[in-house]
C-alpha cells in the first residue's frame, strides 16, 4: 500500500503537464477563483466538476488564457505549462493557444466549409507545406475525431448544416488538427443528446493517447466515465483533488460527499 | 370655427367619459367582480362612441353644407351674369369672400357686394349649425352608451373592437396612400411614353437630354428626352461615394466593433450618428462653397483643370453623408456575430486580424453587404448635395473632375423651372419612376440578404 502511493506520487511529479499555484481570479470586483493549486498530468484526463458558478469553467481558460479576451478579468498567480510561466510577459497568448487548444460548451463551426474548418488552423500557423500536406492534416484530424466517414464525401458542405454531435467531433477535429500539447473542453457534451454525448466521450479516451485532455463537466457520471483525476470546484474554491477513483469511492472533504451523492449542487 | 367645434365635441366625450365611468361604479356598488367591464371601459368607451359619431357628422355636414352653399352662389352668379366662364365665377366667389371677412378683393362691384353680404350670414349659419348638428350627435352617442351601461355591457370588447378598427384605418391610409403614389406615377409615366409615341428605347438608351427644347404643343421630342447621361451621372456620382463610403465606413465599424475600448466605443459611435442627422441641404452648400472651390485650386497648382461643380466634389460629400450608414449597419452586423465564433478561432491560436479577416467578416459579409447595397439606394435617390455641387447640364462624361447631371437635379429643374407644369411633369414622372424602381430593386435585395443571414445565426 505504502509502496504503491510512493510510486504514484514519483509518476505524478515527473509528468505534470500544466502546474498552477495559488491562483485567484476576479472578475471586477467579484472573487471568481479562490487560491487554486492543481497540477495536471500529462497523457491523462482530468474533469473539473462542480456546481454552476463554482468557477470550473473560468479556471480552465485561465489555462490557455482566454480570460484575456475579457476587459474586466484579473488573473493572479503561477500558471505553468512544462515548467513556464504562461502568464510571462515574453509569452504570447496567441502561441500558448496554439499548444493548448479548446473546445467549447456549444459547438460553434465556422460559417465555412468543413474542410476550411479544420484546415483554419494548419493555415494560420503554416502546418503544410502545400495541398497533399493540408488535405492529409484535415483527414487525420477527422479521422482522430471520429467523424471523417460521416463527412469524407462532403467536405465541401458548410460545418453549420451538421447535427449537433457532428459539428461538436468537428470542432474537436479542428482543435486536433493545429496539434495542441493540451486540449482543454468546457462542458463539450452539454447541448448534446446521448447517442452524440456517448460517441464523444469514446473519443476523449482515444485522445489522452496522445493530449493532455481537461474537461469541465456538469455531469458526474461523465467525469467518472471519462477521467482519471477529478477536481471538485465548489464556490471559486478547489474543495478536493485527486484520482477520480478515489474521489468518487471514498472523498475526503464532506462538501465533495455531499456533491456527488446529490445533496448539494 | 372648425377647431372650435372639435374641441367642443371633445369636452362633450370627456364629460361623457366621466358619467359612464361613474354610472358603472355606482351600478357595481361594492361588487366590482359583477361588473363584465371595469369602470374605466365603461367611460373610454362613451368618449370613444361620442367623439366618434360626433366628428363624424361635423365633418360630413361641413363640407356638405359648404359645397351647398357655394353651389347655390354659383348659380346666382351665372342667373346675374350669363356669360362668366367656371374660373371668373370662382373669382367672383373668392373676392366675395374676401369682402365678407373684411379682406382686399380684386376688384369691388354690386354683385360682389351683394353676395358678400349673404355670405356673412350664410356662412354664420353654416358654422353655428354644424357645431350644434356635431354636438347633438356626440350627446345622443353618448347618452346611447350611459342608456345601455349596465352590469353585463360588453364596454371593454366594444371599446377594443373600436380602437382596432381605428388602428386598422390608419393601417389602410398609410398603404393605400403609397399605392396611390406608385399608381400616380405608374399613369404619369404611361402618359409621357404616349406623349413621346411609345418610343420607349429613345428615353431609356437616348443620349440626349434636353426634354424641354423640342416642345410643340404639348408634344415632347422623343430625340431629346434620352436619360443615359443622367443616368450616367447619377452611376458616376453614385460610385465616387460608395468608393468614399465603403471602406470608411466599414473599417470604422470593425473598429469601433473589435477594437475599440468602451469609452472610445460610447463617444464615437453617438459622433458617427451625429454625422447622419446632419440635413443634406448642409452637406451640399458644404460641396459647393467649401469643397469645389478647394478641388478646383488644388487641380490648378497640380495642372489639372477641374470644374467648380464636378462629379469628383459631390460624390465625395455624398460618400460622407453615407458613412454613417455603413458604419452604424455593418457594426450591427459585425456585433451579432456570435463570440463563440471569436472565441473558436482564439481557442486555435488564431490571432485578432486573422480572426477578424477569415472569421468575423465572412460571417457578417451578408449584412454588410446589404448595409453596402441601402447606401446605395440613398446615393441614387440623394438630391440636395448633387443640385447644389453636380451640376445642371446633362453631359455624357465618364471624367470625374467635369460637371455631371443627375436624375434627381433633373427632376428638380423640370419641376422648379418655368414651363407649363403639364409638359414638365412627364418626364420628372417618369424619372422618378425609374429612380423608384432602381432603389426598390435595392432595398428588396438588401432585406432579402439580411433576412437569409438572419436564420443562419438565431
Amino acid at each position: 500500500m505504502l509502496d504503491n502511493l510512493k510510486t504514484e506520487r514519483v509518476m505524478a511529479e515527473e509528468d505534470i503537464k500544466i502546474s498552477a499555484k495559488g491562483v485567484d481570479v476576479f472578475y471586477a470586483d467579484t472573487h471568481a477563483i479562490k487560491d487554486v493549486d492543481v497540477d495536471i498530468q500529462n497523457r491523462a484526463v482530468t474533469a473539473f466538476i462542480g456546481p454552476s458558478g463554482c468557477g470550473k469553467s473560468t479556471f480552465l481558460r485561465c489555462l490557455n488564457r482566454m480570460n484575456d479576451t475579457i476587459d474586466i478579468c484579473r488573473i493572479t498567480g503561477d500558471i505553468h505549462l512544462d515548467g513556464n510561466d504562461i502568464y510571462a510577459k515574453d509569452v504570447d497568448p496567441v502561441q500558448l493557444r496554439a499548444r493548448v487548444g479548446m473546445v467549447f460548451q456549444k459547438p460553434n463551426p465556422f460559417p465555412k466549409s468543413i474542410y476550411d474548418n479544420v484546415a483554419y488552423g494548419p493555415k494560420i500557423h503554416g502546418l503544410a507545406k502545400n495541398k497533399v500536406e493540408l488535405d492529409e492534416i484535415v483527414e487525420k484530424s477527422l479521422r482522430r475525431a471520429a467523424i471523417w466517414d460521416e463527412v469524407k464525401d462532403r467536405l465541401e458542405a458548410p460545418g453549420t448544416g451538421l447535427s449537433g454531435g457532428q459539428q461538436q467531433r468537428l470542432c474537436i477535429g479542428r482543435a486536433i488538427a493545429t496539434a495542441p500539447e493540451v486540449l482543454l473542453m468546457d462542458e463539450p457534451c452539454s447541448a448534446l443528446d446521448p447517442i452524440a454525448t456517448a460517441q464523444v466521450e469514446e473519443l476523449i479516451d482515444e485522445l489522452r493517447q496522445t493530449f493532455t485532455v481537461v474537461i469541465v463537466t456538469h455531469s458526474m457520471q461523465q467525469a467518472a466515465r471519462v477521467s482519471q483525476k477529478t477536481a471538485f470546484f465548489h464556490l471559486g474554491n478547489l474543495v478536493e483533488y485527486g484520482d477520480t477513483d478515489k474521489i468518487f469511492t471514498n472523498p475526503v472533504d464532506p462538501r465533495t460527499e455531499s456533491y456527488i451523492t446529490g445533496r448539494i449542487g | 370655427m372648425f377647431g372650435l367645434s372639435l374641441i367642443a365635441v371633445l369636452i362633450c366625450g370627456v364629460v361623457f367619459y366621466f358619467s359612464a365611468r361613474g354610472k358603472a361604479r355606482s351600478l357595481a356598488g361594492e361588487n366590482y367582480a359583477a361588473l363584465h367591464s371595469r369602470p374605466n371601459y365603461h367611460g373610454f368607451l362613451a368618449f370613444l362612441v361620442s367623439t366618434l359619431v360626433g366628428v363624424a357628422v361635423l365633418v360630413v355636414v361641413w363640407v356638405a353644407w359648404g359645397s351647398f352653399i357655394e353651389s347655390r352662389f354659383v348659380t346666382h352668379i351665372t342667373d346675374a351674369q350669363p356669360d362668366l366662364s367656371p374660373i371668373e365665377v370662382e373669382l367672383v366667389i373668392n373676392d366675395a369672400r374676401a369682402l365678407s371677412e373684411g379682406g382686399i378683393a380684386s376688384k369691388t362691384d354690386a354683385l360682389r357686394t351683394q353676395i358678400a353680404s349673404e355670405m356673412r350670414g350664410q356662412t354664420a349659419l353654416h358654422h353655428y349649425g354644424t357645431m350644434v348638428l356635431a354636438l347633438i350627435a356626440a350627446v345622443f352617442g353618448g347618452l346611447w352608451c350611459l342608456k345601455n351601461g349596465a352590469l353585463g355591457w360588453r364596454a371593454r370588447n366594444r371599446s377594443e373592437t373600436i380602437v382596432r378598427r381605428l388602428l386598422a384605418l390608419m393601417a389602410v391610409i398609410a398603404v393605400a396612400t403609397t399605392a396611390g403614389i406608385i399608381l400616380s406615377l405608374i399613369f404619369e409615366t404611361l402618359n409621357f411614353f404616349n406623349n413621346i409615341g411609345w418610343q420607349v428605347h429613345k428615353f431609356l438608351f437616348g443620349t440626349t437630354w434636353s426634354p424641354l427644347s423640342g416642345v410643340h404643343d404639348g408634344k415632347l421630342d422623343a430625340d431629346k428626352v434620352g436619360a443615359i447621361p443622367l443616368f450616367a451621372g447619377t452611376l458616376l456620382i453614385t460610385v465616387i461615394a460608395m468608393l468614399v463610403a465603403t471602406p470608411i465606413g466599414l473599417f470604422a465599424a470593425i473598429y469601433l466593433s473589435d477594437f475599440a475600448s468602451a469609452r472610445v466605443r460610447a463617444w464615437a459611435k453617438p459622433m458617427l450618428e451625429i454625422l447622419a442627422g446632419i440635413p443634406t441641404v448642409v452637406y451640399g452648400f458644404f460641396a459647393a462653397i467649401t469643397l469645389a472651390p478647394f478641388l478646383r485650386n488644388t487641380g490648378e497648382s497640380i495642372g489639372l483643370s477641374i470644374a467648380s461643380e464636378s462629379a469628383l466634389a459631390a460624390g465625395i460629400v455624398m460618400g460622407i453623408m453615407i458613412i454613417p450608414f455603413i458604419s452604424s449597419l455593418s457594426d450591427d452586423v459585425i456585433n451579432a456575430v456570435p463570440q463563440s465564433l471569436r472565441d473558436g478561432s482564439y481557442g486555435l491560436g488564431a490571432t485578432k486580424a486573422e480572426t477578424i479577416r477569415q472569421v468575423v467578416l465572412p460571417a457578417a459579409l451578408p449584412g454588410i453587404v446589404s448595409a453596402v447595397l441601402l447606401g446605395i439606394s440613398r446615393a441614387v435617390g440623394e438630391t440636395m448635395i448633387v443640385v447644389m455641387a453636380a451640376g445642371q447640364g446633362a453631359n455624357l462624361t465618364a471624367n470625374p473632375l467635369e460637371a455631371v447631371t443627375t436624375v434627381t437635379v433633373q427632376i428638380v429643374m423640370l419641376i422648379t423651372g418655368d414651363t407649363e407644369a403639364s409638359t414638365a411633369a412627364g418626364p420628372a414622372f417618369t424619372l422618378g419612376f425609374t429612380l423608384f424602381c432602381v432603389t426598390l430593386l435595392m432595398n428588396v435585395v438588401a432585406q432579402r440578404i439580411v433576412r437569409k443571414y438572419r436564420e443562419l445565426y438565431d
